[in-house]
């Protein structure tokens, strides 16, 4: 059994290989783990808002948790102007979140291990974030640069380290995600790979550790979810509501 | 006419109890963890930016080390100034 850890993250083609003016397009395990993430949000939501009783079923009711979870980050991050924008970010929030749980199933595949598809997501956000605050704001969103109460001397170089502050959001954003997930789905991997090398003796400590590593697996991928939505949030509040 | 002044004592203990258990949820609410997580990246992802800033420009004019160091400095700022918002607004929350 070769087991290479990274062999995991590997993206190769499904099915006939599509070409549009140059750009590879076709469909990778990568996509359908996409599809499959997302078919489960709709299945999930389709029947968790099909029977609206007051005295909610299992399904219906995770539902409304789910709804009142992102809605009250949002009311409490972002304030009540960023109420318009919840469609956005609840989707965004199921699905990273779905994502990563979908990739915990054995013999699956995790998409935000992947930077190119955070890295998007972050992109995204960050150009949306900076379209919307100059909407708002006009020129006036240029202030964030500018903290108050600094010095003219020193004006320049604050100017220009806050810059640098903004345009690495979305390399955090999307660095924290990427390297969260494939940081441990590496090590459940090199775990996993330990207990068939060590056999039917020595192998008993480490499936102990990736009974245990897994659990922390399932707290980071909904964990990061959370984080992703919520930095969202903050960025939003950012954009919405100027005070510097 | 004792009762109604009863169930006053009684309503205003059952919602201090309320009170206190909502307090104790937002403050497990604060994910430690996801802070810690934070933290870090916040600090390494202004380095890595400022250093490709630099890295452009130098490209640019043609200057090759000097733009990269100043701009290695002024990401680690940066890196501190995001490291210094995101805990404060951590405390904020808490």
């Amino acid at each position: 059994m070769a087991s290479n850890p990274m062999q995991q993250f590997s993206v190769h083609k499904i099915g006939p290989e599509i070409k549009i003016a140059g750009i590879d397009l076709s469909f990778t395990n990568a996509s359908l783990f996409m599809v499959i993430s997302a078919s489960i949000i709709l299945l999930f939501l389709f029947f968790g808002s099909k029977e609206k009783k007051i005295i909610p079923n299992k399904i219906q009711l995770i539902a409304e948790m789910f709804y009142t979870f992102v809605a009250k980050m949002i009311s409490d991050t972002a304030g009540s102007k960023a109420k318009p924008y919840f469609p956005f970010i609840f989707s965004l929030f199921m699905f990273v979140l779905f994502c990563n749980m979908v990739g915990m199933l054995p013999y699956s595949f995790t998409v935000t291990s992947h930077i190119i598809v955070t890295l998007i997501m972050a992109l995204f956000i960050f150009i949306a974030v900076t379209i919307i605050g100059f909407v708002k704001h006009g020129f006036k969103y240029l202030s964030i640069f500018v903290p108050s109460g600094v010095p003219v001397v020193l004006l320049p170089l604050i100017t220009i380290i806050e810059i640098i502050s903004y345009l690495s959001r979305p390399v955090s954003l999307s660095v924290r995600l990427f390297a969260n997930m494939m940081a441990g789905h590496t090590m459940l991997k090199v775990f996993g790979g330990f207990v068939i090398s060590l056999g039917l003796l020595g192998g008993w400590l480490p499936l102990g550790f990736s009974v245990a590593l897994t659990g922390l697996e399932i707290l980071v991928a909904f964990l990061q979810a959370y984080v992703f939505a919520i930095l969202t949030c903050i960025y939003l509040n950012d954009a919405l509501n100027l005070h510097h | 006419m004792t009762i109604p002044e009863d169930f006053k004592t009684r309503l205003k203990i059952a919602k201090s109890k309320i009170k206190k258990q909502v307090q104790s949820d937002s403050e497990q609410k604060g994910s430690f963890m996801g802070g810690a997580f934070k933290l870090g990246t916040e600090l390494v992802a202004a380095v890595a930016v400022g250093t490709i800033i630099g890295f452009i420009l130098d490209n640019w004019f043609d200057t090759k080390p000097w733009f990269i160091i100043i701009f290695f400095f002024l990401g680690a700022a940066a890196g501190m100034l995001n490291v210094i918002r995101t805990a404060s607004r951590m405390q904020k929350e808490d």
